[in-house]
C-alpha cells in the first residue's frame, strides 16, 4: 500500500481553526510532520497547545482547514467516508485521551469491536480480545462495565481495544496519564515491543519518562511544532 | 452481508435496554394482537355461517309459508281459519314450468305435543319426502331414514332426535320405539345426528311456529293422517290455520341456474299469489350477501390495523431517534474504530426491524390467547390460521423498516469527531 521508501504519514502545512469571523479559535498554525514506517514520536507540549487536535486528523477522524495529509500512501483529504473508514480499520489503532469506552458493553465486547469491523470470526474475536486485554493486564476483569472499572483499568482496556486487530500504526493520547508509575512501566514496556515488532507509534503524552523513552519527541506549542528531536537509542 | 453477525449485535443491544426495547414493542405489540384476534373472529364467523349455509345446501332455493301482514281492511272476512301459504297448486306449477331442476320437495309440518305419561314435549312434525334427507342435508347416525315405501304404504314412520326420546323419560333403545304426538303413534326408525349448532340461518328457515324439537314422517302419511288444518294455542287464544304444504325445497340440477330459477320462482309466486305469504330463502344469495359483508368486514380491519400499526410505528421511529441521540458517543466511537456508515446503517435499522419483529411475535402470542379468552367468554367460534400470524409477522418487519430507516440515517450521518465530543 505504502509508497515504496516515503515515509508513513506526510502531513504539511496543517490549519485547523474553531469557528468563524470574531470567534474564530487557531488551534493548529500549519504543521508540517512527517513519520516514517516504524518509528517512534513523543508529541508533549503545554495543555490546549493542540497535541490532541493534531492526533485525531492524523488518525483521519478529523480534517485540517488547510493543508495535505498522506497516510500509507493514500491522499487522505480527497478520500470517501467509507475508504476513510476502512483506512481507519486497517491502518490505525487509536488511544483516545478520554478512553471513548462504550458503556453498556463489557470490557471483552469492547475490545472485540474493530474486530467486528475488520470481519473476523466470533469465536476468533474471543480468543483475540482476551489476548490483548492480557497484554494490558486486565485478563481478569472482562466481564465488567467501563463504569466499573478504574480510571487506569479503562485506560488499559482502551489500550487493549487500539491493538486487538494489529494496527501498523499506534496513535495514542496520553496512555499512561492515569496509571500509577508501576502500571505506567508496563504500558511503556509494552509500546516498547509494538515497537520493536516493528509498529509506528506516536504518543501524546505529559510525562517525561514516557517523552524520554521514545527515540524522537515533538514538541507542539500554540499550534505549531517548536521543536522535533531524535536522540540516539540507547540498547 | 454479515446479517447474523449484526442480527447477534443487535439483539446485544436490545437485551441492554431491555425494559425500554420492552415498551418501546407495546404499540406493535397490541396492533397486531388486536388485528389477529378481529382476523381469528371474523374467519370464524364467516366459517361457521358459509358451514351453515353450505347445509343447506348451495343448489337449493327454500320457499316456506309465512303468514302474511294481519289483513285488517273492514271488508276481510273473519273466519276462525286462516287459509295462507304455499299451495299443492304453486307445488305443481312449479314442476311443470320451471326448468332446470333436480327435484321440488313438498313439505307439510304442524305443531303438536309429543308425550309419554306425565311428561310432554312440544315438537315439529316434519312430513317429508325422502329425499328431503339428501337435498337437505340432515344425516340420520343410526336406524334408516323414510323410503318410498313408507310414502306409498303411509306408514306412521319418524325419524328424531334421540333427546326428544330422553326427554320424554324414555332412556331404552329409541330405535322401535312408540312415539306418541297428539293422537298419533309413530314408531322410531331413524336417529338423527347431533346438530352441533342451531344457526340463524336454520332458524329463520324454519316455520315460524318450530319448536326445537323436530321429527321426520312421511309427507303422504301426514296428509292422509292429519290433513291440511292445524290448531295450536298462541297466547291463550286458540288459532286455526290451514296451510297446505309449509315449504317447499327446490334442488336446482346446476348450481349456475340457481340464480335464473330463483328469478323464475319469485316471478311464478308473484302471480299465483295475492298476498305475500311465502318468503324464498336462496343460501346462494345468502352467500354473496355474506361475502359482501366479509368484504367491507375486511375493509374495516385493514383500517384499523393500518391505524393501530401507524401509531405503533411511530412510536418505534420516535424511540430510535431517542436512542441514536443517546447513543451517539457509542456511534462516534464505532464510527472512529472503522465502521462505515452502511454498518452504522444496518445496526440500527436491524435493531428497529427485530424490536418490530419481537413486538410481532409477542402480538401474535397476545392475539391468540386473547382469541381463546374471547372464545370462551362469548362461546364464539374462532379460526386462527397460521398464515395470519405470518402476515402479521411481515407487517411488523415492514413497520419496522419503515419507522428504522429514518432515526438509522440520522445515526450514519454523525460526524465521528463531533459524535466523540458529545455529551
Ligand atoms: N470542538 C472545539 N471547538 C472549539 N474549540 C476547540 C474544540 N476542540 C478543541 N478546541 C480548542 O482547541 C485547543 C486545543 O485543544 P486540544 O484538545 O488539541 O489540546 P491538547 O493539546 O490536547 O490539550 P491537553 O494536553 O489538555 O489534552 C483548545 O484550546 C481547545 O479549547
Ligand atoms: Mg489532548
Amino acid at each position: 500500500m505504502s509508497d515504496a521508501g516515503g515515509p508513513l504519514l506526510d502531513a504539511r502545512n496543517l490549519h485547523r481553526w474553531y469557528g468563524e469571523g470574531e470567534a474564530r479559535v487557531e488551534v493548529l498554525r500549519g504543521i508540517d510532520l512527517s513519520v516514517e514506517q516504524g518509528e517512534y514520536a513523543a508529541i508533549v507540549g503545554a495543555s490546549g497547545s493542540g497535541k490532541s487536535t493534531l492526533l485525531s486528523i492524523l488518525g483521519c477522524l478529523d480534517r485540517p482547514g488547510e493543508g495535505t495529509y498522506r497516510l500509507a500512501g493514500h491522499d487522505v483529504l480527497s478520500l470517501r467516508d467509507d475508504k476513510l473508514s476502512e483506512l481507519r480499520l486497517r491502518e490505525i489503532g487509536f488511544v483516545f485521551q478520554s478512553f471513548q469506552l462504550i458503556p453498556q458493553l463489557s470490557i471483552l465486547e469492547n475490545t472485540e469491536v474493530p474486530l467486528f469491523y475488520a470481519g473476523v470470526r466470533r469465536g476468533d474475536r474471543h480468543a483475540k480480545a482476551m489476548a490483548s486485554l492480557e497484554r494490558v493486564g486486565l485478563g481478569h476483569r472482562v466481564k465488567h462495565r467501563p463504569t466499573e472499572l478504574s480510571g487506569g483499568e479503562q485506560q488499559r482496556a482502551a489500550i487493549a481495544r487500539a491493538l486487538v486487530h494489529d494496527p501498523p500504526l499506534l496513535l495514542a493520547d496520553e496512555p499512561t496519564g492515569n496509571l500509577d508509575s508501576e502500571t505506567g512501566r508496563t504500558i511503556l514496556q509494552l509500546i516498547d515491543d509494538l515497537h520493536d515488532e516493528g509498529r509506528t507509534v506516536l504518543v501524546i503524552t505529559h510525562d517525561q519518562t514516557v517523552a524520554d523513552h521514545a527515540p524522537r519527541r515533538i514538541r507542539i506549542m500554540d499550534g505549531t511544532i517548536e521543536s522535533d528531536r531524535r536522540r540516539e537509542v540507547v540498547t | 452481508m454479515r446479517f447474523l453477525e449484526f442480527a447477534a449485535l443487535a439483539v446485544r443491544n436490545l437485551r441492554g435496554y431491555a425494559l425500554r426495547s420492552f415498551l418501546t414493542t407495546l404499540g406493535v405489540v397490541f396492533g397486531i394482537a388486536s388485528v389477529v384476534t378481529m382476523m381469528a373472529l371474523g374467519r370464524g364467523a364467516e366459517d361457521e355461517i358459509l358451514r351453515e349455509i353450505d347445509k343447506l345446501g348451495i343448489t337449493n332455493v327454500i320457499i316456506n309459508s309465512v303468514k302474511p301482514p294481519e289483513d285488517t281492511s273492514a271488508n276481510a272476512t273473519r273466519s276462525w281459519t286462516v287459509k295462507y301459504g304455499l299451495t299443492f297448486a304453486d307445488f305443481d306449477q312449479i314442476e311443470e314450468t320451471v326448468r332446470g331442476l333436480r327435484h321440488a320437495l313438498p313439505v307439510h309440518s304442524y305443531v303438536e305435543r309429543a308425550w309419554e305419561g306425565s311428561k310432554r314435549e312440544d315438537v315439529l312434525v316434519q312430513g317429508v319426502t325422502p329425499s328431503y334427507f339428501t337435498a337437505t342435508k340432515i344425516v340420520v347416525a343410526r336406524g334408516r331414514g323414510l323410503t318410498v315405501a313408507d310414502e306409498e304404504a303411509r306408514r306412521p314412520v319418524a325419524v328424531v332426535h334421540q333427546q326428544l326420546i330422553r326427554a320424554l323419560g324414555y332412556y331404552g333403545d329409541p330405535l322401535g320405539y312408540d312415539l306418541r304426538v297428539g293422537e298419533q303413534i309413530y314408531e322410531v326408525v331413524g336417529i338423527l345426528e347431533d346438530e352441533e349448532f342451531q344457526g340463524f340461518i336454520r332458524k329463520a328457515l324454519s316455520s315460524p311456529d318450530r319448536r326445537d324439537n323436530e321429527i321426520y314422517v312421511p309427507y303422504a302419511t301426514v296428509l292422509t293422517r292429519i290433513g291440511t288444518k292445524s290448531t295450536s294455542r298462541k297466547s291463550g287464544a286458540y288459532e286455526s290455520t290451514d296451510i297446505e304444504l309449509n315449504q317447499i325445497v327446490v334442488e336446482v340440477a346446476d348450481q349456475v341456474n340457481v340464480a335464473p330459477v330463483a328469478r323464475m320462482l319469485r316471478t311464478l309466486l308473484e302471480n299465483l299469489h295475492e298476498s305475500k305469504d311465502y318468503e324464498l330463502v336462496v343460501p346462494l344469495e345468502l352467500l354473496e350477501q355474506r361475502r359482501r359483508y366479509q368484504a367491507v368486514f375486511n375493509i374495516a380491519l385493514l383500517l384499523i390495523a393500518g391505524i393501530s400499526l401507524l401509531v405503533g410505528g411511530i412510536g418505534i421511529a420516535n424511540i430510535m431517534l431517542a436512542t441514536v441521540t443517546e447513543r451517539t458517543r457509542e456511534i462516534g466511537v464505532r464510527r472512529a474504530i472503522g465502521a462505515k456508515r452502511k454498518h452504522i446503517m444496518s445496526q440500527f435499522l436491524i435493531e428497529t426491524v427485530m424490536l418490530s419483529a419481537a413486538g410481532g411475535i409477542l402480538g401474535v402470542a397476545v392475539g391468540y390467547a386473547g382469541t381463546l379468552a374471547m372464545e370462551w367468554y362469548t362461546g364464539w367460534q374462532a379460526q386462527f390460521t397460521p398464515d395470519v400470524a405470518l402476515w402479521a409477522l411481515a407487517v411488523a418487519c415492514g413497520v419496522g423498516i419503515l419507522s428504522g430507516v429514518f432515526p438509522a440515517w440520522r445515526a450514519s450521518k454523525l460526524d465521528p469527531i463531533q459524535a466523540l465530543r458529545y455529551e
